[in-house]
């Protein structure tokens, strides 16, 4: 307790101190102060100081209800308080529920608000919905319930999307409220669900995408390009999270940090090698015995440096992304070896062995048959990694004479 | 009687005692017709066939009839007040339907019993319901019985003398607490159906005739032997339908035992209702009955409730705004009734097919009331009606698909499955389950509503005299003085219709009646002013419910269709001693014969293609409520408050009433079923009733609540301990509360998991007995070891059969069985979850997600590492690796391989032919891509290697490519050739479900079977 004893008088000042901050920031139609007083979870001195004045005043149901000033928001006010106080006895999951109760009256107010004044005040109650449903559902699953606030936040952002994705002054708002369901979905794992909010953010003619916040619209193409990376839609990828670092703060290291996270798989990929540099200064040095294992060909290198890391992959999800480079890692080897046999005789370069391969892999400490290898080469022909033939009957890989391994240069490998 | 000339006069009577309306004559009649012999209930069904369109009409007659239905509701307020004393109530009720029910009620009651004995149908619905009291009365009791649930229905459907007859189930209702709803219906469509009269109903008469008899026979048998069979026999099967009915009797005595023995001793709770209301529902019943039917179950779900509790509950459920919504709720209940009768599937069943067994008739005479409507809609709203008749139609279908199953398992589940392969049409809406059903009729009505509005006529129901009874109302406060109100409203009317100023009068300047008393006016007001919002609401639920992942039920209880129908009778005969399974099917025959000529089933298709649009447009912000309205309470308010401008309502005081009404029911509810528990260990027989009663009384419950889904009924309330010894037990989907004599206990269940170990029979046969064996231990909650290894055992033999489906369903239970710390080959059946994301959903993301959830010492698992290693197999497209994999597969990892295999030699061949030049040996290709083994040790596998060769060429030809031999014999694959030439074939065996062996005639080859013995 920040204020230890608290007497009713000063209990009661405080809360109508609130109260009158509450009506002034509407009245004065005051975004910035109405958001600061809804901030529940910022634990602020002021609002932790209420919430022990409504601990020990009680009755401020009637302090709301006597005033035609208070009375009119008193459906926002009085579940706020019980979130309030619920929140500062540390019961979660009460708190998020009166506060969802209090955002949906907050929504009927917003909706008959002709201007956007209140979109700040929006965007941090759509932030402590959520944040609170986080919490709540930690309680909840602790207490070996099921989780289901988030859930129902989401729902409830949802509500607020709709509300915000018309004509008018209100819809820059929307894509903020987007990124915060994007959080959401992405908590639960339940991503599909983002599908519909970005084909109405892509599709409707009411957004022009360029006119949202930028740091919206950073946070909106880092998780599409996420989903992009998911779908292994590497250009997509490739283009959304690029425009995610280009807009970037510079001084927000962190969310670069996440953006690069995703963005350098999908690089690398597409045949783009990072510098050293980047990788350390961003601390994604996960990353840097897989650029490593690329330029030397270096299959051991690559198999070992994923199963290093291999949690931390799975879980952010660029775990298949990073095994495909396998392919880049034998084209890799295959170049090598070709390089070398040009060295040795340039007139039989393009004729590389089967066996010399299987030697090759042997040497790298990994156990493949001629068979296996023959269907790697083949493979490589296949997604034009290599160009030329293989000669079955001979064992024999034979390279065109002419740009024998194709640079992928931004392009993703052809399935 | 009843219908003919004495109906109308003796409707009038009541109805015209409530509402003044010549229809509400009608409603008298109804009961009249009861008594009379069955001759005159054909005359009184054919005014009902009228009615019945009427009832459309009124429903879709948005303004008169919403007016009538507030005042219904607030009489129905009334009445819940008064259910102590029903008469009373209808007395007080007197301006709208309550007094007219109430009036009847005592009469009916009787007559009800002799109207039966009329008809022929009373043997079907004799044995059903009545057991004893009334054989004879069987057909009329059918209907009568039919009735209760369908008042509302019949109401709507029999303008003319079904009015009367929908008054009829109402008072029947009341007595338990069904009063409100009856008064509500009745009055509303007494109102409407007097309108129809006067313009057709002579002529539907003939038509509806035969179709009434025959639904509400269906209807009735099934309600009726809910009624009286369902305590004592079919608890399970019945409980869920027969709830809402039922429950009331039940209920109505406090303790189940004894208000079950009492009501079908005494039969008249249970007659009176049925019978009032078979002449409603006969015609109509089925569209309507199953919307109006919420409403009686709803006034049933008080009754069911303790007698203390029935007011406050009726309080809440006709609180203004939730009235309508409530009864919409309770629509699903009601048809659910409908659907335990069997009767809709029958009817859709019968319709098809025509065929002599009682279901059909019942389907004839479905479609044939649908036939009517749409007729009557042209003259007056017929575009509205049509439409709700089609909804309701495809409720009942559906609603009845859902019961089938239940039904099925004591009756005959050849009915439910006849309906579903009968019902053609309907088939497809039936699977769609009961919540489908429901969302649509409530949909139904908003839309009736606005096209009753352009559509009603002034003559029908004056306006002027809706809004003069509305402003009457307005100024009540309470329900005494409503009730007050109304009676003299009631007077006021009657008076108005008997010197024929009726429509001459201007209501819009007569002076209102001076006020009997004085509270506050508010609830009545937001009743009357926000009929509409409460649609919305209702809606929402229903929408909610289509969404339910109840599946339809299972294709399998086609086959047995025939002998269920066959045996129904007999069964019923076995649980109701006054059940005759000869009268019964005599009866049947009559439908059969009588009816079925009408199906205009093409026209009930057009009209259920509106209705669905409409719903659409008019649901449309609505829907999206739906979802979170269920959450929680205060949520739902708010939500509700968004979307409908009604929205007012749900924060109003009544709906805070009957919030709380609603939980009060649920304690007792729980209290009474603590009390059941008790009595059953001290006796026998009354355990299964005690228990069903209080199933009953939840799902009761569940049905007020009305948002609720059936999936979201607490069955934990209803763990059972099963006492069957039976090893072998057919798969049914349970839709009622479990009986414990059809429940299996642990031991039994693990001897029938032996026997089916062991068994020689088919996948299908298997597939049936696991799945009743999963069953069973999901209503008994056992989560242990055992069914660790039903679920196991049955997802093994779906890899092996490739049933992915019912696998899929298998996996997912034992994953959360697993994660509960229950033993089993985890380790086998993640490799299976791995293998199977990898080679069929293929998402990214559940791949991740299933990778990063194994634990290192899983990871270390043979077959773990196995469906790992076969991952990055399938992921870097190595052919080589994949098929060598295939052969070292472990457990059952080769048969989900074995469904990737195709597509993973296409690819291989697809990538040889681009990548090898000139040729590749066919040998070689058929030892990479596992046609021959990979490496031949025995002369004596040469053979098999040629064959392996032989098969690999064949294969390759198949799939387009070009094959030459060179100098010694060899072939060879030309790769350039073949190229540009590759294709998938599309496969011969190919079954659009998958799976040649589940392909249709082994299923019907083995229902044939299963049936003839």
């Amino acid at each position: 307790m920040s204020g230890g004893y608290m007497s009713m008088g000063e209990a009661h000042r405080r809360i109508l101190e609130y109260l009158n901050r509450f009506s002034d920031a509407v009245s004065s139609q005051d975004g910035k102060s109405l958001s600061r007083l809804l901030s529940i979870s910022s634990d602020s001195h002021h609002l932790l100081s209420l919430a022990d004045a409504l601990n020990t005043f009680q009755d401020a149901n009637r302090l709301i209800r006597q005033s035609d000033e208070y009375s009119q928001y008193a459906d926002i006010l009085l579940p706020v308080f019980r979130a309030f106080q619920s929140y500062r006895l540390r019961n979660l999951v009460e708190s998020y529920q009166a506060f969802e109760k209090a955002a949906n009256a907050f929504i009927q107010e917003f909706r008959n608000w002709e201007s956007a004044w209140a979109l700040e005040a929006l965007y941090v109650l759509t932030f402590e919905i959520r944040i609170l449903a986080e919490r709540a559902d930690r309680e909840l699953a602790s207490n070996g319930k099921t989780p289901e606030k988030l859930k129902g936040a989401g729902s409830l952002l949802m509500k607020v999307f709709s509300t915000l994705a018309g004509k008018g002054p209100k819809r820059v708002g929307a894509l903020h409220v987007t990124c915060q369901l994007f959080k959401i979905y992405f908590k639960l794992g339940t991503v599909h669900l983002c599908r519909s909010v970005i084909r109405s953010i892509e599709t409707a003619r009411i957004f022009d995408f360029e006119e949202f916040p930028v740091r919206d619209k950073v946070t909106y193409m880092y998780y599409t390009g996420r989903l992009e990376v998911y779908n292994e839609n590497f250009p997509a990828a490739d283009q959304k999270l690029s425009y995610a670092l280009t807009h970037c703060d510079l001084r927000k290291e962190a969310n670069l940090r996440m953006i690069l996270k995703y963005l350098i798989p999908v690089k690398l990929s597409i045949g783009i090698l990072p510098k050293a540099l980047l990788l350390e200064n961003y601390n994604l040095n996960e990353y840097s015995n897989i650029v490593l294992a690329l330029k030397r060909g270096d299959l051991r290198l690559l198999r070992h440096a994923l199963l290093e890391h291999e949690d931390r992959f799975l879980r952010s999800g660029v775990y298949l992304v990073l095994e495909k480079l396998e392919l880049q890692v034998y084209q890799r080897l295959l170049k090598k070896i070709h390089i070398i046999q040009k060295q040795k005789d340039p007139s039989k370069a393009h004729q590389i062995k089967l066996e010399i391969i299987v030697k090759a892999m042997k040497w790298l400490e990994i156990d493949m048959d001629v068979d296996e290898v023959e269907c790697i080469m083949s493979i490589l022909i296949y997604k034009n990694l290599v160009k030329g033939y293989f000669a079955h009957k001979s064992k024999v890989v034979v390279l065109s004479k002419q740009d024998p391994f194709p640079k992928l240069n931004g392009k993703p490998i052809s399935s | 009687m009843n219908q003919g000339g004495t109906a109308d006069t003796l409707t009038t009577v009541e109805i015209n005692s409530l509402e003044k309306y010549p229809v509400v004559d009608p409603s008298q009649a109804p009961s009249t017709s009861y008594y009379a012999p069955s001759h005159s209930a054909p005359i009184s069904w054919s005014t009902h066939g009228g009615n019945n369109y009427p009832r459309e009409n009124g429903i879709v007659s948005s303004s008169s009839y919403h007016q009538v239905q507030q005042v219904e509701i607030a009489s129905r307020t009334v009445q819940d007040g008064l259910n102590a004393t029903p008469a009373a109530s209808t007395l007080t009720s007197g301006a709208a339907n309550p007094p007219q029910d109430y009036s009847s009620y005592s009469t009916y009651q009787n007559t009800d019993p002799y109207g039966y004995g009329n008809t022929g149908y009373a043997t079907y619905y004799n044995g059903y319901q009545q057991q004893a009291s009334q054989p004879y009365q069987p057909p009329v009791g059918a209907y009568q019985n039919s009735g209760a649930p369908y008042q509302p229905l019949s109401s709507f459907q029999n303008t003319g003398s079904y009015a009367g007859s929908a008054s009829y189930p109402s008072t029947y209702y009341n007595p338990a607490d069904y009063q409100t709803s009856g008064g509500y219906q009745s009055g509303v469509y007494s109102n409407h159906s007097n309108y129809w009269q006067e313009g057709q109903y002579t002529t539907y008469s003939n038509h509806q005739y035969p179709n009434y008899p025959q639904d509400s026979s269906t209807l009735y048998s099934s309600t009726t032997s809910a009624a009286s069979s369902q305590y004592a026999q079919h608890y399970k099967q019945w409980a869920d339908y027969y709830n809402q009915t039922q429950t009331e009797v039940s209920c109505a005595p406090g303790t189940e035992n004894v208000s079950v023995s009492g009501a079908s001793s005494l039969s008249c709770p249970i007659p009176g209702v049925t019978g009032g209301y078979p002449a409603s529902n006969s015609q109509a019943p089925a569209p309507y009955t199953p919307s109006w039917r919420p409403d009686s179950s709803s006034s049933e779900l008080p009754m069911a409730q303790p007698g203390t509790a029935n007011g406050s509950v009726h309080d809440g459920y006709w609180m203004p705004g939730p009235a309508a919504v409530q009864n919409q709720n309770l629509n699903p209940m009601q048809q659910h009734v409908q659907t335990p009768l069997g009767t809709s599937s029958t009817r859709e069943s019968f319709q098809n097919q025509q065929q002599s067994s009682g279901p059909q008739g019942h389907n004839s005479t479905y479609t044939a009331s649908h036939q009517v409507p749409q007729s009557y809609p042209s003259s007056l709203q017929t575009v509205s009606q049509t439409a709700p008749q089609l909804d309701s139609r495809r409720v009942s279908n559906k609603l009845q698909i859902p019961t089938n199953p239940r039904i099925a398992s004591n009756l005959g589940l050849g009915l439910s499955k006849v309906d579903k392969d009968i019902s053609g049409s309907n088939a497809a809406s039936k699977p769609a389950y009961i919540s489908v059903s429901l969302t649509k009729p409530n949909e139904k009505v908003p839309s009736e509503d606005a096209a009753a509005e352009s559509i009603l006529k002034p003559g029908m129901f004056p306006k002027s005299l809706c809004g003069y009874v509305e402003r009457a109302l307005a100024r009540c406060k309470g329900d005494a003085q409503m009730a007050a109100s109304q009676a003299v409203m009631k007077e006021i009317i009657t008076k108005a219709t008997a010197d024929g100023s009726l429509h001459t009068k201007d209501w819009d300047t007569e002076p209102l009646f001076a006020l009997p008393n004085a509270d506050t006016a508010s609830r009545e007001d937001v009743l009357f002013s926000t009929p509409t919002s409460s649609l919305p609401k209702s809606r929402r639920s229903p929408s909610r419910r289509s969404k339910s992942r109840w599946e339809p039920v299972s294709e399998e209880k086609v086959a047995d269709k025939p002998v269920a129908a066959a045996a129904e009778p007999v069964k019923y005969g076995f649980w109701n001693k006054q059940f005759t399974g000869g009268k019964v099917e005599n009866k049947v025959v009559h439908w059969s014969n009588t009816k079925f000529s009408l199906s205009d089933q093409k026209s009930s298709n057009k009209n259920s293609l509106r209705p669905s649009k409409r719903q659409r447009l008019v649901d449309g912000p609505s829907a999206a409520d739906n979802g979170d309205a269920s959450s929680e309470s205060d949520k739902e308010q708010t939500l509700t408050a968004y979307y409908s401008a009604a929205v007012a309502l749900a924060d109003s005081p009544e709906e805070r009433k009957r919030r709380e009404s609603r939980s009060k029911r649920f304690d007792k509810g729980h209290g009474n079923r603590q009390n059941n528990h008790f009595k059953q260990k001290s006796a026998g027989a009354g355990n299964l009733y005690t228990r069903r009663a209080s199933a009953l009384v939840l799902s009761k419950n569940f049905v007020d609540s009305g948002t609720q889904a059936v999936e979201d009924i607490d069955w934990d309330a209803l763990v059972v301990k099963g006492t069957s010894q039976e090893i072998e037990k057919r798969y049914l989907r349970l839709t009622s509360a479990p009986d414990p004599a059809t429940v299996r206990p642990e031991e039994t269940l693990e001897k029938a998991l032996l026997m089916v170990q062991n068994s020689e029979k088919n996948y299908l046969y298997k597939c049936d007995q696991l799945k009743s064996i999963r069953q069973d231990l999901t209503v008994q909650h056992i989560r242990n070891e055992l069914t660790v290894k039903v679920y196991e055992t049955h997802a093994r033999l779906a890899i092996e059969v490739g049933d992915l489906p019912e696998y899929n369903q298998c996996q997912s239970q034992l994953k959360t069985l697993y994660a509960e710390g229950i033993r089993g080959c985890h380790l086998e059946f993640a490799s299976y979850n791995l293998l199977c994301i990898i080679l069929h959903s293929n998402k990214n993301r559940d791949l991740l997600c299933a990778m990063s959830r194994l634990s290192a010492e899983a990871r270390k698992d043979d077959a773990v590492k196995h469906a790992l290693a076969v991952r990055a197999a399938v992921t870097s497209g190595n052919y080589v690796l994949f098929f060598r994999l295939y052969k070292t597969a472990p457990n059952l990892n080769t048969l989900l391989m074995d469904l990737y295999v195709e597509k993973m030699r296409y690819t291989a061949v697809k990538c040889l032919t681009r990548s090898h030049r000139p040729t590749v040996p066919v040998a070689y290709i058929s030892q990479v891509l596992g046609f021959t083994s990979t490496f031949p040790t025995t002369e004596a596998s040469d053979g098999k290697e040629r064959d392996g060769v032989e098969e690999c060429a064949e294969w390759l030809k198949a799939h387009g490519a070009s094959l030459t031999e060179d100098n010694s014999g060899e072939m060879l694959l030309d790769t350039k050739l073949s190229m540009s030439n590759l294709f998938m074939p599309e496969p011969e065996d190919a079954v659009s479900h998958g799976d040649a062996n589940l392909a249709v005639d082994d299923f019907w080859a083995r229902n044939l079977e299963s049936s003839i013995k």
